[in-house]
């Protein structure tokens, strides 16, 4: 029995030191991801791909599917000024803090050597978030907005503003109630997460109003006021919007609303599009795609998602992570991606492309909303920012605090932030 | 008499010999990081400022932080009614399980079901339980009749509260029952013989016998679940992430939001109060539980 056990136990400790000598072979270099099986899937292949190419070793590490998780492991790792990760996926939120964090290695000199021109790209989004004083520190992988969906065999031509939503919602509502009870005229992101900054924004963006310019608060404006009533009175004064909004409603349960055919309009990011046109859904066919409605004598606007690809500043295989980044980013590689997991490219000239054209004909409706999107705030204290909005917001939703209140409220709390992280 | 004096030293040698893997584990992982903490707590550790040392900057801003009493208020008042109910069913499943059953054995192998089941795993189930569209509560209700719209159980403070404290207390009931059920075994069977033959009743010898020589058991399994409720963490995380509203977001929860933000000094401070708290609370067990009377 004994010398059974101390078997285990030299063998537990010999396999330690065997895989510790593979992970220093000095060309090895790693590249971390997370989100759904199918979507790593897509990036095992890519990597394989390059590796062939250019014989080189990147290793692919999984994170797991939830976003906060996965910046909470990068985290980890670059406060600790490990040499893995070499690369990472950022979400768009994130980019601030790790610049400013000094996480980053600056992409210009190896951008001038190489002779890469970063015009096939969105401009304005490079200059939103990926650029920081003068310097850039990341490239969009995959773009994303939200889009209003609509069904088709409902309404002929989509509202263009906010109160025409709030109409037809109430008429559809009510004729679809007679036979089916739990229809609702308008599903959207209202739970207490992350997905309700970008409603949010959304709604007072679409007024005219912002929550922060130039490191000084603006949240607590008329516009803003106005428009944070809007979504309230959605679900408790014109109730075209479930009692549920404000405590489920996050990405997957407003599109399996929309897609079990129980709402006549839906906000969500892209990647429903293909869902709702699936072999199982109750709405296949009967779904259209539009800007969301903004208010009267304002514009639309959509916040911007995504994913952007970045080097850490401990990567000891700089050249090597370059060449990942540039391949990762290139034509090929961004076109094929939108075939076969259809993310949204973040190279504009893609969107351009006849073959995608033919195939894709929502693709000139995102290229016109990638020009006209705009950023949650791009601060370094952004985490905190956002937590604060989400339970004001989220308390406004649930009719406990009326709208003026909660934006005095948010307009202290962030005020107190910036006082504790604002400065140098 | 120098044979005997060398020969205690090479015991006591010994004795650290044989204490040492425990001791070396205690440190490593217990005192390095508790100091580690502490440290931390004192500095501005923020990942996009430059380190500074602050003091008790952190401490005083933390006492002037309305959210941190609201955490430290549902954090004790989950302590308070989680452990409660734990206890009292705990004590309930333990009594009949000391009793000669069918089936004992069995029984008392079922009833630890929930106990191992992961907590991430039992919160989510419970998640789909509450669930406002297909909940199998809401499923109830409305097939019953007993309401014709269906309750957003974790929509409210009090429901999520209530929410949390079910899961909790039907994932760590098992603990408490096993805990006490080694307790009663241990109490000499005579002793309820002869007090039958003194004519007692059930609740006579509940509280005659059992409670008295149960105690020290039972200040023990208390002291445990407090521990590990004051700093509970996975449940809520994965239930109700901290909401509606922050109404449900323990110190645990609270400390964490800030490491994830990158604010490593606060998010410590915070912790270092889950700590103290962890520690006064056993303190006041073992004092006012007379543990070291029962224990002699």
């Amino acid at each position: 029995m004994n010398v059974k056990l101390w078997t285990i136990i030299s063998l537990l400790f010999m396999s330690l030191f065997v895989f510790n000598s593979c992970s220093e072979k000095d060309d090895n270099f790693s590249i971390w991801i997370g989100g759904s099986p199918e979507e790593v899937d897509f990036w095992e292949k890519v990597i394989n791909d390059f590796n062939a190419k250019y014989d080189c070793n990147l290793i692919l590490v999984r994170q797991p599917t939830y976003t906060d998780q996965r910046k909470q492991s990068l985290i980890i790792s670059l406060e600790g000024k490990q040499q893995n990760p070499d690369l990472f996926l950022m979400d768009v939120v994130w980019i601030n803090q790790f610049i400013q964090s000094d996480w980053l290695e600056p992409l210009d000199d190896f951008a001038v050597k190489s002779k890469f021109k970063t015009e096939p790209f969105f401009k304005r989004v490079l200059n939103l978030v990926d650029k920081y004083d003068d310097n850039l520190f990341a490239l969009p992988v995959f773009m994303d907005v939200a889009l209003l969906y609509y069904r088709t065999d409902l309404i002929v031509q989509p509202p263009e503003t906010w109160e025409q939503l709030k109409e037809l919602s109430l008429r559809i509502q009510e004729e679809q109630r007679k036979t089916n009870k739990s229809f609702d005229g308008f599903v959207w992101q209202g739970a207490q997460y992350e997905g309700l900054v970008c409603s949010f924004l959304e709604f007072i963006a679409s007024n005219g109003g912002s929550i922060l310019q130039n490191d000084s608060v603006k949240i607590n404006s008329k516009e803003n006021i106005a428009a944070l009533q809007f979504m309230q009175d959605l679900i408790h004064k014109y109730k075209v919007s479930p009692e549920n909004t404000y405590t489920e409603m996050k990405e997957e349960e407003v599109r399996r609303e929309f897609q079990k055919g129980n709402a006549l309009f839906e906000r969500n990011w892209t990647y429903a599009w293909q869902l709702h046109n699936s072999n199982d859904s109750n709405v296949k066919g009967k779904v259209g795609m539009t800007i969301l409605p903004h208010f009267k004598g304002h514009n639309s606007v959509s916040t911007l998602g995504g994913w952007h690809i970045g080097m850490s500043k401990y990567s000891d295989n700089k050249e090597k992570a370059w060449q990942f980044i540039k391949y990762v980013t290139s034509y090929e590689v961004q076109k094929q991606m939108v075939l076969t997991i259809g993310w949204n490219p973040g190279r504009k000239d893609v969107y351009e492309d006849k073959e995608l054209k033919k195939k894709l004909s929502q693709l000139n409706l995102l290229e016109y909303v990638f020009d006209n999107t705009i950023a949650r705030p791009t601060v370094p204290y952004y985490t905190q920012i956002s937590e604060v909005i989400q339970r004001n917001v989220n308390n406004c939703l649930a009719n406990k605090i009326p709208p003026v209140e909660a934006l005095k409220e948010i307009e202290i709390e962030m005020k107190n932030i910036i006082k504790i992280y604002g400065e140098k | 008499m120098e044979r005997s004096k060398t020969n205690i030293s090479d015991e006591t040698k010994t004795a650290y010999l044989f204490n040492a893997p425990l001791i070396i584990v205690a440190v490593v992982f217990v005192l390095v990081p508790v100091i580690g903490t502490i440290v931390t707590s004192l500095m501005r550790d923020v990942t996009f400022l430059p380190e500074k040392f602050l003091a008790v900057e952190n401490y005083q801003r933390l006492f002037s932080d309305r959210h941190f009493y609201e955490s430290l208020q549902f954090t004790l008042l989950f302590v308070v009614v989680s452990v409660s109910f734990e206890l009292v069913f705990g004590l309930a499943f333990a009594l009949l399980l000391n009793e000669t059953l069918p089936f004992r054995g069995f029984l008392r192998v079922v009833i630890l079901i929930p106990w191992v089941i992961p907590i991430a795993i039992s919160a989510r189930v419970w998640e789909l339980i509450y669930n406002f569209n297909y909940g199998i509560f809401n499923y109830i209700i409305l097939q019953l009749g007993i309401s014709d719209q269906p309750v957003s159980w974790l929509g409210s403070s009090v429901g999520a509260f209530i929410a949390v404290v079910i899961s909790d207390v039907w994932k760590t009931t098992p603990f408490m029952a096993i805990i006490l059920l080694t307790g009663l075994s241990a109490i000499n069977s005579d002793l309820y013989k002869q007090a039958k033959v003194d004519g007692t009743n059930f609740l006579q010898r509940f509280f005659m016998i059992t409670l008295p020589l149960l105690k020290p058991v039972l200040i023990v399994a208390l002291l445990f679940r407090s521990i590990d409720a004051i700093r509970i963490f996975d449940l809520i995380y994965v239930l109700t992430g901290g909401g509606p509203g922050g109404s449900t977001s323990s110190l645990s929860i609270y400390a964490f939001n800030y490491y994830v933000s990158g604010d490593f000094g606060y998010g410590s401070a915070v912790s270092v109060i889950v700590f103290l708290a962890a520690g006064l609370l056993s303190v006041l067990y073992i004092k006012f539980g007379k543990f070291r009377e029962t224990l002699q």
